[in-house]
């Protein structure tokens, strides 16, 4: 999505962005989505499908042409302010890159990337990544230019990451759409009196293209999905490699929850998979089950449309609670999520997990009638109010 | 002639042949509750009802009542006309009127070959709570059942000069269940049998489809038995998962297939555990337990409490499913070799503090029983003296 400049609580976060007053005219503001597994997280590792959907917490990104001949990112989520000289990244041989096309970050590469980062030895790994992706799709998308590009980019998410929530992701979406525009290989597509727009069908799968090899710089091996979701919005579906969009999937209201216990997520995938192989007759027809939840979380979706009925949110907390006592079968559940279920059916609402599970964030439905009354203040105190920490609603 | 026996789940009884009072007398308490139910029949009167239920019979169904020797459906019609026998009161509570029901039946059907019907006092006593799902209408019949055929020598009493405890033979055995599955049917109507199969023979068995088998040398697990003495009604939870399995066929039948798998793994490893079962073995027993507790979740036969034993449980490092109908009702915990006794005191007070009961026992007990009087415990012995 691309904003305006003027509108949209721009005084608050312009001035996050460091941007307290004059609006330059050349100035970029894209925006792109978060997202969250509905169902199906660690069975579509086992080829089964996933329903991801577009969380409405955004990653913001401000590009603004410079003249003082320096590329400036800055990142003020993780504290990241760095600058390179254009005219020393000019001199690079960057014949690393291949020609034109969007071709995959190898290790070789990302080494060579990190010798022109220049980043210091005890640079921390979210950091340094974050930094590497953005010189890669610099480099990449801009070096068809005559010159490079002096540019200085904010970036900033109202995304946790680390999260399982796509942040890494919503931030590639957002440098590869703002770098393709200011490259011109993508047209800007906000007319005058505009306050957003998108892209074409046809530009967004390049924004995609790109971003995900901005992921692939970040993660190695990513599915995928988070790019996906986060080019496309509303609600897809996945399915070994396969990605397709839901047509008009309903909006749906959540409470986002994140525990905020860590976990990691290649321990608790393995797990799964350990426990599939140590009783294949158990786990096997328990991902089948795992899989018919998310074929029939899509049908509903599909036939919710603009008028979803009271039963029809019925059917999606039955569907989620059976995924919930699923996961917890399969081993990726927590004390954190037990109690997070606990508390919001308490209070008569369903709750997942979504994501790796073992902490982490979970998902709660709002339905239609709940309005704004269950909005944040009329839950009772939790034993350990650190614990976690309720976010504002919307999947889009 | 005084003889006590109990069975496998700990139901106790006497029987005793009285002269010359012609009565049958039936005491039962049931522990905790105490139902103190006392009645009293005349064996005169018993012969009379028994003509009367030959007469009263209509039908080709009623007329193998009557058959000799054999253990014959009690048929609504049939329960209806021991319920004019037995001459309860009108207000007598659906529960114990069953019971002495059963025990009518079971009396007047075994004891019919016998020149007289003999008089008797009986006492029954149980550990087990009744409607928890722990099959304490079944070891009464498995009781009942096997002191009638007993004291009608029907089956020959298998304790000898000396022994404190014994057991019948494979043949008797197969008649004492033949014939509480009788008393079954007249307290539930339609029972699946299992509840006094596993009175019987005790040990562990295998169920599937009607078919009933046991399983060998399967291992003594020590547990801790809770009741979260939540009530239920089996009826509504077993149709709740029908249900669910009709309006979610393709996520329901592959849950089901996956706990149909944990039974299978579950009987292998009890299979291959033997006298001297590995740590890793009970490590497995613990994984399918929980992924079983998950399973039942996701049909919808949970319960808040349950979900409360389990987490104290876990908390103490065990791990703990519901048993039976779910919704309430029992869960067991499996308590593997190498637990800290005052660990293992910990969990019971958690859970006692919880409002639960909590019993430590084993499963894989012995079946049915004839002991000595002596060798009864002194708790047990002053439960059935108490009357």
């Amino acid at each position: 999505m691309v904003l305006t400049s003027g509108d949209l609580c721009s005084s608050h976060w312009l001035s996050l962005l460091g941007f307290p007053g004059a609006m330059l005219s050349e100035v970029l503001l894209v925006s792109a989505p978060g997202k969250v597994i509905l169902h199906g997280e660690h069975a579509v590792v086992h080829g089964k499908v996933a329903l991801a959907v577009a969380l409405n917490l955004r990653t913001f990104l401000r590009l603004q042409p410079h003249s003082n001949g320096k590329v400036d990112l800055s990142l003020p989520n993780i504290g990241i302010k760095w600058a390179w000289d254009v005219a020393r990244l000019q001199l690079l041989d960057t014949s690393f890159l291949e020609q034109g096309d969007a071709t995959t970050p190898t290790p070789e590469l990302v080494e060579k990337l990190k010798e022109v980062a220049g980043l210091p030895d005890d640079c921390a790994v979210t950091e340094s990544l974050a930094v590497l992706a953005f010189l890669y799709l610099y480099l990449s998308i801009c070096r068809k230019q005559r010159a490079l590009p002096s540019l200085d980019i904010v970036v900033w998410s109202e995304l946790p990451h680390g999260a399982g929530l796509g942040s890494s992701a919503a931030y590639s979406v957002c440098l590869a759409a703002a770098l393709l525009t200011v490259c011109e290989e993508i047209p800007n597509p906000l007319k005058d009196g505009d306050r957003v727009n998108r892209w074409t069908k046809e530009d967004l799968e390049l924004i995609n293209k790109w971003a995900f090899q901005g992921e692939r710089v970040i993660h190695g091996n990513p599915s995928g999905v988070d790019n996906a979701v986060s080019t496309w919005g509303g609600a897809l579906r996945y399915q070994q490699g396969k990605i397709s969009s839901l047509k008009r999937p309903p909006a749906l209201q959540i409470l986002l929850t994140n525990t905020k216990v860590p976990r990691n997520t290649r321990t608790l995938v393995a797990g799964v998979r350990n426990r599939l192989l140590k009783f294949p007759e158990i786990v096997a027809p328990l991902l089948t089950s795992i899989d018919a939840i998310s074929l029939e979380c899509e049908r509903v979706l599909g036939e919710m449309g603009e008028a979803p009925a009271p039963e029809q949110y019925l059917v999606l907390e039955e569907l989620i609670d059976m995924n919930q006592h699923h996961l917890n079968a399969l081993g990726v559940g927590h004390a954190s999520l037990d109690q997070l279920c606990q508390v919001t059916r308490a209070h008569g609402l369903h709750s997942k997990l979504t994501g790796a599970g073992g902490g982490g964030c979970g998902i709660t439905l709002l339905k239609p009638e709940m309005g704004r009354q269950r909005q944040g203040s009329s839950f009772p105190p939790l034993p350990t109010p650190s614990w976690f920490h309720s976010v504002k609603p919307g999947i889009r």
